[in-house]
């Protein structure tokens, strides 16, 4: 008995990246059985090699709407975008791990195959339009989070920082499988097209899927880390290997916000005064949380993740007007926000080299004076992610105020306005302890090293460059967000 | 009316904004210890800038061009929301041009070569040259915006890493007063550039274009408080940034801590330009793209102005710190300047223009004096100050011409400016003008007291404080010059700006 298949669209060009990405996992898995231990950092070639591979096979799927595999996922543009953006962000992390591996003796090729799961997790999370895809997609990467974060299998806070985010995950985990379930109850479809062919005006009313909705939100809030569905991020992000915390950072909250767009701007643009209010308080109480409690940190890595929280806010407040104009916004933001607080954190990753406890605010006391180059490029993090020109941050946030403008969403545009404000005392807190002069001489420690230094350089060099030349970033992001308008 | 045509085709605008720049790089690339070849460099690009700057005064053609607009270069930048670089000059930024960079180089000059990370501090003293320059070229909005913010982080660190007493404070006071300023402003900004496309169907930012379409409507508040007209709630986010910036009373909190806190090379760009940077704000946009409200708000504003005016000079008086006394009448004089404005007549808005660049000069020589003397005497206590005329008379002789001119002496600059800004008062508002008088009355009071007391009388013994060195002379004689020539040539600043304000929209409806 033959089975036929060509009903369902097999097309392995529009998941060609993730196969690329997964491939290249199972390479680096026999290529370690191989390489001797004083040669791990093959394994990094090999995993960059690899990416470089899934960027080639991202670009074909520019400007295409395959939708394969029965509509459960499509490569278009706006998976296109998010793929380069997570493939660049992987390979930069890939790039900033040796050193610090190597530093925390940690060096092991699991690091590079559980990177390698969790970027195909997301790249699948962002091309996913089926229910079972999210799905499939977040567990992929939270599974492969959930082990990175607890890497450091000898470090309590590492392995705390595990547990932690492995039971809250999987709470999360039920609300948003639990949500898809109720969905499905109410529409008698798991694919976004389906739904959203159910999902009329009408539907505004129907209890089971606004329920469903609600579960599903708090579940990708979660992923986004968005208050008040953020309580295990600070934990977390200081507990996992700082180099771990740098990714998922920005790669987990780029796909969070990736599937936000898939289901709430694609998939319930007909029932958008529904979840326009939930979704502007989460916006609003990210911005309040994360600015607010940011301040009174001394820990840079907990400080930067409820900074993160914040932008969670900031990239949530572009879906709220619903508009073409707002998400584009949103991808901006998201892109901007990747480059800049990577590079935050990857600071953070370098002088961490030499120990966990170097992310206390105190230890950062002159280094401007120590570590002239680690001090000017975290300052310029610092300036974008407080929103000051010339950054890229600042065009970001501009982007989003001016279509919270155009819509006349008044109230969560001054929220977002005064929390700036509000952020620009913990970010330039960071600045002027870099700037105070030490108690007592520090003497020079370990060299940074070159692919870190450069690695640094050109996240800060982005970040003023499209600071000063958005449109080319611009265009694509209204590219990507046109094909859900 | 120029004296020469500077050739057309090349960018010369885009120059001054570039070659602090390619200075502020150039400096970053010479080794920190090189700190006199820093400081050279330094100087040297500002020479150039400003050699540039005068360059382009003199081929400036008044009268002519689209909104006596000359130099123009308009570039695309980010087309999909009608941004662009535009950069432009005309009458209103003309002159505040030449002083952003005669200010410029004198700070760098008596920048103390022994200063603390001096490459750091030339830097960023040259990048903030560039933002400056900028804000008053940026023709377009969000451009403007870009370089008004812009100019926050090197002032702040000049202010945080090199100031005294309570630097950081002081610096990050004065950071957050401004930033809720301009967020105001940006969200204005947006809205401003949203009513236009409403109205004409383009997404536009340009001021040469959101110039021509007043912003117009209503807005009704809710919860039923009634309605209020768009422009003047425009009106009033602009106003917020330029206000604080300048300050306008009541904003003005930040102001006698950071001036105080600043290094003398700082203070005198902050007080001499950055506070001019407000006051030029509300001419080219608050009076260009909201006349009505201009209108209808200038009198309150107005009212602010002569109280800042009053409370300036008292509190000028009751200082015995000479650079807190010196930040005061800054204030107070910054208050001549917004009452020019907020008169919204053809004399109030000229001779404030023409007392933007007087209170420039005579600001910068005031602080410089008061740097100097602190270095001679190792105080700024009024108090403890006596007879300093005695072993130095030049010193005296100067600062005497500097202090008149303050005070507003006919035949000095700072007479022209004030003059005219009471003829547009009165115009407008009377009562105001006469209490005006009263803090040129008071302005007499405490520039003389000053003097008097520091440089007249009898000198302790022994007197120590030595005379004032030929560079300190130089350092000071352009601006000395500047004070001469405005005040018996008193017709040049206000013909040279007559056709760009005569255009003015809040003149003009």
């Amino acid at each position: 008995m033959t089975i036929n298949l060509s009903g369902i669209g097999i097309d392995y060009i529009a998941i060609l990246p993730e196969l690329v990405v997964v491939g290249t996992a199972i390479v680096v898995l026999f290529l370690e059985l191989v390489v001797p231990p004083d040669r791990r950092q093959w394994l990094a070639a090999a995993t960059v090699v690899g990416l470089l591979g899934a960027l080639a096979a991202t670009i074909p799927l520019w400007g295409q709407n395959r939708a394969a595999f029965g509509g459960t996922v499509v490569g278009d543009s706006l998976a296109a975008f998010f793929n380069v953006l997570l493939i660049v962000i992987t390979i930069l992390t890939v790039l900033i791990s040796p050193r610090f591996l190597r530093a925390l003796d940690l060096d092991y090729g699991e690091y590079y195959i559980l990177l390698l799961g969790a970027t195909a997790g997301m790249m699948l999370l962002a091309a996913a339009t089926s229910l079972m895809t999210i799905f499939l997609g977040i567990e992929l990467l939270s599974i492969s989070l959930y082990v990175l974060s607890g890497f450091a299998r000898t470090a309590l806070r590492s392995q705390e920082s595990a547990l932690k985010y492995l039971l809250l995950g999987g709470f999360a985990t039920g609300f948003l499988l639990y949500g898809m379930a109720l969905i499905y109850g109410a529409t008698g479809s798991t694919t976004l097209r389906g739904i959203a062919a159910f999902t009329t005006a009408a539907a505004s009313s129907n209890v089971l899927l606004l329920l469903g909705i609600g579960f599903l939100s708090v579940g990708l809030a979660f992923k986004a880390s968005a208050a008040p569905f953020h309580m295990w991020t600070p934990d977390v992000y200081e507990g996992a290997p700082t180099v771990v915390t740098t990714f998922m950072s920005v790669a987990t909250k780029s796909a969070a916000f990736a599937a936000i767009g898939r289901v709430f701007i694609a998939t319930f643009p007909s029932i958008a005064s529904r979840w326009y209010f939930p979704l502007a308080l989460i916006a609003i109480f990210s911005l309040f949380i994360g600015n607010l409690v940011a301040i009174t940190q001394d820990n840079l890595k907990r400080m930067l993740a409820y900074s993160g929280i914040a932008h969670a806010g900031y990239i949530l407040l572009g879906v709220l007007p619903g508009t073409a104009q707002g998400f584009t916004a949103t991808l901006f933001y998201i892109a901007a926000y990747s480059v800049m607080n990577f590079g935050a954190f990857a600071v953070v990753t370098a002088i961490g080299a030499g120990g966990e406890q170097t992310a206390e605010l105190s230890y950062w006391r002159g280094l401007f004076y120590r570590r002239p180059f680690l001090a000017t490029v975290m300052t310029i993090f610092m300036i974008s992610l407080a929103g000051i020109p010339p950054t890229v941050g600042f065009f970001a946030k501009l982007f989003v105020f001016q279509a919270l403008v155009t819509a006349q969403i008044w109230a969560p545009l001054v929220v977002a306005v005064i929390m700036t404000i509000v952020s620009f005392y913990y970010y330039l807190r960071v600045i002027v302890v870099m700037l105070t002069v030490p108690e007592e001489a520090v003497v020079e420690q370990h060299s940074v090293g070159f692919s870190t230094t450069t690695v640094l350089g050109a996240a800060a060099l982005a970040t003023i460059v499209l600071g000063i030349f958005p449109a080319v970033v611009l265009d694509w992001a209204t590219h990507a967000a046109s094909v859900h308008f | 009316m120029s004296w020469y045509t500077l050739p057309t085709g090349v960018p010369w605008l885009t120059l001054v904004l570039v070659l602090p720049l390619a200075g502020a790089l150039l400096v970053a690339l010479t080794p920190g210890v090189a700190g006199r070849v820093i400081k050279q460099l330094g100087i040297l690009t500002s020479v150039i800038t400003l050699a540039l700057v005068l360059a382009i005064i003199g081929g400036f053609q008044h009268g002519v061009g689209d909104l006596h607009l000359q130099f123009e270069e308009a570039l695309p930048w980010i087309p999909a929301l009608g941004i662009s670089y535009h950069i432009g000059v005309d009458g209103l930024s003309l002159f505040l041009l030449g002083l952003n960079a005669l200010l410029f180089l004198i700070a760098i000059i008596v920048t103390d070569p022994a200063t603390p990370r001096l490459k750091q501090f030339v830097l960023l003293l040259l990048i903030l040259e560039a933002a400056t320059a900028g804000i008053l070229l940026a023709l377009d909005l969000i451009l403007f915006y870009v370089f008004w913010e812009a100019m926050l982080v090197p002032l702040y660190f000049l202010i945080g890493v090199w100031g005294e007493g309570r630097r950081v404070y002081a610096a990050f006071k004065f950071l957050i007063y401004t930033v809720i300023g301009s967020f105001a402003m940006l969200i204005a900004i947006l809205a401003v550039a949203g009513l236009n496309f409403t109205q004409t169907g383009q997404l536009s930012f340009d001021w040469t274009v959101l110039v021509q379409h007043p912003a117009a409507g209503v807005w009704q508040m809710p919860f039923g408080l009634g309605t209020v007209g768009i422009p003047q709630l425009l009106f009033l986010g602009f106003a917020l940034a330029f206000a604080i910036k300048m300050p306008i009373f009541p904003l003005h909190t930040w102001l006698p801590l950071a001036y105080t806190s600043s290094p003398i090379p700082v203070v005198i760009v902050f007080s001499g330009l950055v506070s001019k940077l407000g006051a030029y704000g509300f001419l080219r946009f608050n009076l260009s793209l909201f006349p009505d409200a201009a209108h209808s708000l200038g009198g309150p504003l107005a009212v602010l102005a002569t109280i800042g005016i009053l409370y300036g000079a008292l509190m000028a008086l009751a200082q015995t710190d000479l650079k807190r006394l010196v930040a005061y009448a800054s204030m107070s004089h910054l208050g001549f300047i917004g009452l020019g404005i907020f008169a919204g007549n053809l004399l109030g808005i000229e001779g404030a223009l023409v007392q933007m660049v007087n209170h420039g000069v005579i600001i910068a020589a005031l602080f410089l004096v008061v740097g100097m003397i602190e270095r001679r005497a190792g105080t700024r206590d009024r108090g403890q100050l006596r007879g300093l005329g005695a072993t130095a008379p030049l010193f005296a002789a100067l600062f005497l011409v500097v202090s008149l001119a303050a005070l507003g002496l006919p035949g000095l600059n700072g007479f022209v400016g004030e003059f005219l800004i009471m003829l547009g008062a009165w115009t407008a508002f009377i009562p105001l003008a006469v209490a005006a008088g009263i803090g040129v009355i008071l302005a007499a009071w405490y520039v003389l007291r000053f003097y008097q007391g520091s440089f007249q009388e009898a000198p302790p013994e022994p007197a120590g404080f030595t005379e004032m060195r030929w560079v300190d002379a130089g350092v000071l004689a352009p601006l000395l010059a500047l004070i001469v020539l405005i005040g018996i040539i008193p017709a040049f600043f206000p013909a040279a700006v007559d056709a760009t304000v005569k255009a003015l929209p809040v003149i003009t409806r």
